[in-house]
């Protein structure tokens, strides 16, 4: 086995696997696959400051959106409140620990995972800090990317609205605001990242120590 | 396609699943990328077969999600309890069409139609079908992208169970399809997962 020296833009598409060569993308531009028109690449506009701006004002809403409660309802005088983890407790609580973790890991722990390890990731890329094991998290991070379900959530936040309001009276609470807002964030987040810039301004950063010592 | 494309594997490289980075594999089937440490190799190791079990695994999953009560409610004495289709079916009662169709949709089409979805690409791959392979790659994205919003109605019961514990007067307890979709939505996600898409494009013209 040995290392390609790679020239700037040599890819393989992840879809049909054919080999391109790809330079001069500008900032807002995307290379598509020339063979079946997959993404092979995107410069986003706004390099790492983008991601990392638009990360940290998720991180600031997932907090709230996990902290204040989702919906309260009334019924007959006695008031209820749901927050994000509490959806996922009531299973828990009802000895379904199965559907308790269904609910918390894609809704509250994946996406945290992925909104505080990019955080810490982005941070290190974007401050040349070249903190430890950014590479482990950046991986996990991408790994449990598809499982991050937030979205969906916010779609049965909805039905469930329906279905209540003909049943109480529905509040919706700090959490809900903030979770929407949290969800075009964080997808506004992951949009502008290309993972590839990431991994390469990342060797960069990671690097640097030895160059020094060879200096 | 008019022009010829050079395929990685042809001259021996790889792409990093994780990284990007291309990798010089020669004769060996894996090796590590020196960028990111994850294992680099041609094709995803036994992937129409693993594809297939996770999708048949799905679809029996499927039955009982379908079948078997989402949730328990108890109201003032009264015991009752509802399927997807009996949602479904009060709410298009009740002129509530919009919640039908989303319910409907995110419940009983999507997941069929990933699960047609996939079988019908690794039927093509199978058969070494070469034609329209970019509708396939594309199929084959559409069907991993959508299989998440099934879960839609596991969210319901979980929201609605812990809003709606109103002592004696009024309850909703998770029925036994929940964790049935729950498996389904997860076995067709991996099933999408263990496939591998380069397969569509294997066969040399």
């Amino acid at each position: 086995m040995q290392i390609t020296d790679q020239p700037h833009g040599l890819f393989v598409c992840h879809e049909c696997d054919a080999l391109q060569n790809i330079s001069g993308i500008q900032p807002g531009n995307v290379a598509t696959c020339v063979c079946c028109g997959s993404t092979l690449f995107r410069n986003p506009n706004g390099g790492v400051e983008r991601p990392l701006a638009l990360i940290i004002a998720s991180a600031i809403l997932f907090l709230v959106a996990n902290i204040y409660p989702i919906m309260q309802i009334k019924i007959a005088g006695i008031e209820m409140s749901a927050t994000l983890t509490g959806s996922a407790v009531v299973f828990f609580d009802f000895g379904n620990p199965v559907l308790a973790a269904a609910v918390w890991i894609p809704v509250v722990f994946i996406p945290g995972v992925i909104i505080f390890g990019l955080l810490y990731v982005l941070s290190s890329i974007h401050f040349n800090m070249g903190l430890p094991y950014t590479k482990p998290i950046l991986i996990f991070a991408s790994r449990v990317l598809p499982f991050g379900m937030m979205d969906v959530f916010l779609l049965g936040v909805l039905v469930a609205l329906v279905k209540l309001v003909a049943l109480a009276d529905v509040l919706l609470g700090a959490g809900f605001y903030a979770f929407v807002v949290l969800i075009f964030a964080f997808a506004a987040a992951i949009g502008s990242l290309e993972l590839h810039e990431l991994w390469e301004s990342l060797d960069k950063t990671t690097n640097r120590p030895v160059e020094r010592k060879l200096l | 396609m008019s022009y010829r494309l050079v395929r990685a594997k042809d001259h021996g490289l790889a792409g990093c699943h994780t990284c990007g980075q291309v990798v010089a594999l020669h004769d060996t089937a894996r090796a590590t990328c020196p960028r990111c440490g994850c294992n680099v190799h041609y094709r995803k190791h036994n992937s129409i077969a693993r594809a297939w079990a996770f999708l048949i695994s799905a679809f029996l999953m499927y039955i009982p999600s379908n079948t078997e009560p989402m949730m328990y409610t108890e109201s003032f004495g009264m015991q009752g309890s509802d399927t997807i289709m009996s949602g479904v079916l009060y709410f298009l009662s009740h002129g509530d069409w919009p919640l039908a169709l989303v319910i409907f949709s995110a419940s009983v089409l999507l997941p069929l139609l990933k699960m047609i979805a996939i079988a019908y690409i690794l039927i093509m791959v199978q058969l070494g079908a070469k034609h329209r392979r970019v509708e396939n790659t594309r199929l084959y994205k559409l069907a991993e992208l959508m299989g998440k919003w099934s879960m839609v109605d596991v969210f319901v019961v979980a929201l609605l169970t812990a809003l709606v514990q109103v002592g004696v007067l009024t309850s909703i307890q998770p029925g036994p399809a929940c964790v049935a979709f729950v498996t389904m939505v997860l076995l067709t996600m991996f099933s999408a997962m263990a496939f591998d898409p380069k397969l569509i494009w294997d066969q040399t013209e």
